[in-house]
């Protein structure tokens, strides 16, 4: 078993490599020699000077106050979805009357993208991160219910049968087998929203804003600075990237007991 | 009927489930005891409603009619009274053996010195020991069934009920899970009520074994298994030699025979 799963590993790593590889080689050939204009596609070279740039400061600060900016309204943003979020979507798989309630607010809003609510945002709560913080719980907080809502509806019904032969009330069963079980579920559900919320700061911040990654972007829009828009969305990939493995890193540890552990 | 502790009666027992084809019939009219300390396996062909039977006495589902009384009173809902054993086993995947085997005095409000003791006295009973930090998925199937068996026993239940505990098991644990079984019972002796399609382990195990009808489940007959062991039951001998008996094998075939109509149908 080991072997094997290494030996795919590899694999995958070669492949990677290659596919990797390939692509900055046809960007460098296409940006060199099918549109020979740094204004529309730089070459990664002219990227790399833009990430220096973007390391020794532009427009306020160096690169560090960007993201801390960015990040800063993204967690503010995602606590409230999940504070709000998995308990109402736990309630409403668990109580048909909450379920009521909110089932028709919600098919009301789940149709809507959540940029579509930047413009209004930024008209009740303006420009700076209030506005953005309430996008980002729009568009976090639906997949932390939803998934809350499916990890309680799914549960096998023998666990909690023996949980009840064992003496457990309606509150223990809800909390000590139905949320337990359905914790694998309700961390991915919290995953994707990490997600969401990563690329609605990024959209609000395109629209307006004085700092944050998206404003970088917006910023090498107006400036003519085509790099320094590859390398603010360079930023944002790592970035985005490191939160989803490091969240991975939390889901094993909250949940080692799940039987497909190590898949990434 | 007389009154004896620690016994369950059935009494009358009907279950009509509505389906789309109509009402479908799972249990006619079944009436039985089980008594201090014995121990009463029940066989007969799939969908007789056996299991049917084994969750209405543990209190998961309430019988179209027809009561069950545990030491006469009647049976309401669950309660770790009546603690249960699951084919599939059932453990919380996400706790450590310990922590399985712990749930139930845990959320009943029994201190905690008092239980770890508890599920140390079980952990070796059921051969466990070394084992309490793994979780169920890095165990056997038949070290599942102990933790199980573990999880149920430390209720100290007045009844315990198995539904079909060993059928998940490949034949050679399933051997010695029934020796396992016999030897863990032999502590205290609850009364039990097992559920299975073997007829070997309900004769090797059983004092008395339950024949059921195919659906709608009747008893067909009762057999007096103890009876016809003699003097010494044969379950406290290893299946191995028990196989051997002669009085052993008339009894499997007889029950077999019974058993086998009723698959077939035609009787």
């Amino acid at each position: 078993m080991i072997t094997k799963v290494s030996q795919v590993n590899i694999t995958k790593f070669l492949f990677a490599t290659v596919s990797i590889t390939g692509f900055f080689l046809f960007w460098d050939f296409a940006a060199k020699h099918l549109v020979e204009n740094p204004f529309i596609l730089p070459s990664p070279i002219d990227v790399m000077a833009g990430v220096e740039k973007l390391f020794t400061g532009y427009l306020g600060g160096n690169i560090f106050v960007h993201i801390r900016s960015s990040l800063y309204i993204v967690m503010i943003g995602y606590l409230f979805s999940i504070m709000l979020g998995v308990p109402l979507g736990i309630m409403m798989a668990w109580n048909k009357n909450v379920d009521t309630i909110f089932s028709p607010l919600l098919s009301i809003v789940r149709p809507i993208p959540p940029p579509a609510w930047i413009p209004l945002a930024i008209l009740w709560f303006g420009i700076d991160a209030s506005g953005k913080v309430f996008v980002i719980i729009i568009s976090s907080f639906v997949p932390c219910v939803v998934n809350s809502y499916l990890a309680v509806k799914e549960q096998p019904q023998e666990l909690i049968d023996a949980s009840k032969t064992l003496g457990a009330t309606r509150t223990k069963q809800l909390m000590e087998v139905v949320i337990p079980s359905g914790l694998p579920t309700i961390l991915t559900g919290m995953r994707i929203a990490l997600g969401n919320s990563w690329a609605t700061v990024v959209a609000a911040e395109l629209v307006v804003a004085s700092s944050g990654l998206g404003f970088l972007i917006q910023a090498g829009y107006r400036n003519f600075e085509a790099n320094i828009m590859a390398a603010s969305m360079i930023a944002i990939a790592i970035i985005g990237f490191s939160m989803n493995l490091c969240f991975r890193l939390i889901e094993n540890w909250v949940v080692p007991w799940r039987e497909n552990q190590d898949q990434f | 009927m007389t009154e004896t502790k620690n016994s369950l009666q059935i009494k009358n027992l009907g279950m009509i489930y509505q389906s789309q084809a109509g009402a479908v019939t799972a249990l006619d009219n079944l009436s039985f005891e089980v008594k201090e300390s014995e121990f009463i396996v029940a066989v007969g062909p799939s969908g007789c409603g056996k299991s049917t039977m084994l969750k209405v006495v543990a209190g998961l589902q309430a019988p179209t009619s027809g009561d069950v009384f545990l030491d006469n009173q009647k049976i309401l809902g669950p309660s770790p009274d009546k603690a249960m054993v699951f084919q599939n086993f059932s453990l919380f995947p996400w706790k450590t053996v310990w922590q399985n085997i712990e749930f139930g005095p845990r959320i009943n409000g029994v201190n905690k010195q008092k239980r770890t003791k508890q599920v140390e006295y079980y952990l070796k009973v059921t051969g466990l020991e070394g084992f309490e930090n793994n979780y169920p998925r890095q165990l056997s199937g038949g070290m599942q069934q102990r933790v199980a068996i573990a999880r149920a026993l430390v209720m100290q239940p007045r009844i315990l009920l198995l539904d079909e505990p060993f059928g998940a098991l490949d034949a050679m644990n399933r051997t010695i899970m029934q020796e396992e079984l016999v030897r863990i019972w032999s502590e205290h002796r609850p009364a039990v009520l097992f559920i299975t399609h073997s007829v070997e382990e309900a004769i090797y195990l059983a004092d008395r074994v339950i024949i059921f009808t195919r659906r709608p489940g009747k008893i067909k007959e009762i057999i007096d298994v103890a009876g016809e062991a003699g003097k010494e039951h044969w379950r406290n001998m290893s299946i191995d030699d028990v196989l051997t008996l002669k009085n052993f094998q008339k009894l499997r075939q007889k029950v077999w025979s019974k058993v086998r109509t009723e698959i077939e149908g035609n009787s």
